[in-house]
């Protein structure tokens, strides 16, 4: 979803026509628009996947045109911040609208393309996931519908690019003669559900079909019996893959790869050119830049990142996290949210930016707050969760545990009182729950590599400054000050060594840069709590507090920012005091 | 009587919806017929069918809609 802001103006040329890809959240549509355009855009099994618009250029025979995948609407009036930058695509205008129509619940979709047609938009409909529709025994006799709607109908099956040509091409003719929509008479709701239920006589056959496997299994998973135990099941699956997978990608792999050749390779090298002295320290020393710039980001953090977004991937795309929305809800509703937005919660233990981007689908400001407060306190990112294991996960996994305990014990707690501070409503709960599919791997694989690729870039170039300012501060004696400065807090209050307070400065940069530090220390078993609790509930980092001066403004991100600084200074303390002064008891 | 109230797997027919958007476009509307597959606990949402589609209606909402039993 953080891919979706690069916008590019679109100019009103006499030449390339405008093309708005519109239609129901959950149609196709970001596929559709990949497809068409070659760019990277992610799409998901739930609805809300797109929450901000983006453009691209397509070529068809030569021919240039701009699309704009706008974000997906019910109908034609905003209920969320995604939908109002809908309508305002719309009413700006455009040469063609292609609109989008899931085959397997043409119903509903015909309601929003008759409103469509009442605008008099100059359309061409794509009839998306007839595969889908199919299987469940659902025949739509196209012709007809065509008839009906008076526009051009090409079905499609967008995830294996089929009838997408045609629909370009239609699309073209479309824009190159305008005039061919006129303003219908704008029918009441009862009148064009009348209208709907007319042409669906007319042009659906469904067929009775047992239901499949996938169905059942779908409908099963929302029982609270067996739902929570397919989601305890699910839950931990994710967690084996994550931790255990990139424990031993790194063991196997990575480590062996760092630490017996580069290492070696690169101290060698640098010794014979370099004497002994500051420089070569701040290369290769404890913090050398050479060094720890490829240790932290490739073999202690990337492989659980990279693991994290299969897990995620897959899960959105089979159409998992809405169901697990539905199960979550009783619970949500008392941090003030409800199980709809469990999904940008789950996205952020990927990374904040697009968990707080992926808000805007939410109906109310309250929940937008309150999932993106949560998110930004106490939901650890992939990179954040890397360290962890790293620090945690070979000396003591009961700490790493314990770690998470508290994270959700802070989320639950904090969620309580946001519900009653945050100012405003909640909406509770109406979500849709998708058909469960079995993902696409091509899609799969290209959401991956979107998601790794903006990793790389946006945690790469931050994570080198971190390492360069650590190795900086560490062999110049800057640290040495700072740590006398911090003193009561970090040793005193938090019983950590002087030096950890180099994870304070480094935290602003990226959260899980407040990790690495602890890994260079002889920590004690309370100290490692204490240390990954402080980095757990520390500030966002640089980007997320771009994204909440963005989102919220300034006041807004400042008082998460100051709250969340404070939260984790005053808590990880009072558990170290806690802790100290049970054992001092017993 | 409320959809809330009634019975799973029961046939139903929508008697009345309160003015909303959002339940309106996914289609719950008067003269539809629904069945409540599954009811959430700890004050969850109902789960609905409705024509092909699953949703999931909070308690609050479903509360307010209104349906009748089909014999
Ligand atoms: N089987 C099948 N899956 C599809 C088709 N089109 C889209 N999908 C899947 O349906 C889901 C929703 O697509 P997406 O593009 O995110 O919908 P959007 O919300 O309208 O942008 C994704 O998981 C897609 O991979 C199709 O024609 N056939």
């Amino acid at each position: 979803m953080h891919c979706r802001d690069n916008r590019e103006e679109i100019h009103r040329t006499g030449e390339i026509p405008r093309i708005l890809l519109i239609g129901n959240p959950n149609v196709g549509k970001s596929v559709i628009f990949s497809k068409l355009t070659g760019h990277e855009v992610m799409a998901s099994n739930y609805a809300g996947t797109t929450v901000s618009y983006s453009s691209g250029k397509a070529k068809l025979y030569g021919k240039q045109a701009v699309i704009t995948d706008v974000p997906g609407m019910y109908s034609l009036e905003a209920t969320s911040s995604a939908e109002e930058v809908a309508l305002n695509l719309l009413n700006a205008g455009a040469d063609t609208v292609i609109c989008v129509l899931d085959a397997t619940n043409l119903e509903r979709n015909l309601n929003f393309a008759l409103q469509l047609k009442e605008r008099g938009l100059p359309l061409v409909f794509a009839l998306n996931l007839v595969d889908v529709a199919e299987q469940k025994g659902i025949y739509i006799d196209v012709l007809a519908l065509q008839k009906e709607l008076g526009f051009p109908v090409i079905p499609t099956v967008a995830v294996r690019n089929i009838g997408l040509a045609e629909l370009m091409s239609k699309a073209f003719a479309a824009a190159a003669q305008p005039g061919n929509a006129r303003k219908n008479h704008v029918l009441s709701s009862e009148e064009r559900w009348k209208e709907v239920g007319r042409i669906i006589g007319i042009v659906q056959k469904v067929e009775h079909r047992h239901p499949t496997f996938w169905e059942r299994l779908g409908d099963s998973m929302i029982m609270p019996f067996p739902g929570l135990l397919i989601a305890a099941l699910v839950l931990a699956a994710s967690l084996g893959v994550v931790v255990g997978g990139g424990k031993g990608l790194r063991a196997g792999l990575l480590l062996p790869l760092v630490n017996d050749f580069y290492v070696p390779f690169v101290s060698n090298l640098v010794s014979s050119f370099i004497p002994e002295g500051m420089i070569r320290n701040i290369l290769i020393g404890d913090y050398g830049i050479l060094i720890k710039s490829i240790e932290w980001p490739f073999a202690l953090i990337l492989p659980y990142v990279f693991l994290f977004y299969i897990v995620l991937s897959f899960l959105e795309d089979t159409g998992y996290l809405p169901r697990l929305g539905v199960l979550a809800d009783g619970i949500m509703r008392r941090l003030g949210i409800q199980g709809g937005d469990l999904i940008p919660m789950m996205i952020g233990y990927g990374c904040a930016v697009p968990a707080i981007l992926g808000t805007r689908a939410a109906t109310t400001f309250k929940q937008r707050l309150i999932v993106s407060a949560l998110v930004v306190l106490a939901v650890p990112c992939a990179s954040q969760t890397g360290a962890f294991v790293a620090l945690l996960g070979d000396q003591s996994v009961l700490v790493l545990l314990l770690v998470y305990f508290i994270s959700l014990c802070v989320i639950f707690l904090s969620g309580m009182l946001l519900k009653r501070i945050v100012p405003g409503q909640s909406d509770t709960i109406l979500i849709e729950v998708p058909n469960l599919l079995i993902p696409n791997t091509h899609a799969l694989f290209k959401k991956m590599w979107i998601r790794i690729k903006h990793f790389m870039i946006e945690a790469g170039i931050p994570m080198l400054f971190g390492v360069a300012i650590a190795a900086l501060v560490a062999e110049t004696g800057v640290l040495v000050n700072f740590s006398k400065l911090m003193e009561p807090i970090v040793v005193n209050w938090l019983g950590l060594p002087g030096e950890a307070s180099l994870s304070l400065i480094l935290g602003v940069l990226r959260r899980e840069l407040a990790v690495m530090p602890l890994l260079e220390m002889e920590l004690s078993t309370v100290q490692l709590l204490i240390g990954s609790l402080v980095a757990l509930f520390y500030m966002p980092c640089l980007t997320v507090l771009g994204v909440l001066i963005k989102e919220f403004g300034v006041r807004v991100a400042a008082a998460i920012s100051v709250s969340t600084i404070i939260f984790a200074l005053f808590f990880a303390g009072l558990i170290n005091q806690a802790i100290n002064l049970i054992l001092s008891i017993v | 009587m409320s959809l809330y109230k009634i019975k799973k797997a029961t046939n139903c027919i929508i008697e009345s919806v309160p003015a909303h958007k959002i339940l309106e476009a996914l289609g719950i509307r008067k003269g539809v017929n629904v069945r409540v597959l599954i009811r959430q606990p700890f004050g969850g949402p109902v789960v609905i069918r409705v024509g092909q589609r699953d949703i999931a209606v909070s308690h609050e909402y479903a509360k307010q809609i209104t349906v009748k039993e089909v014999v």
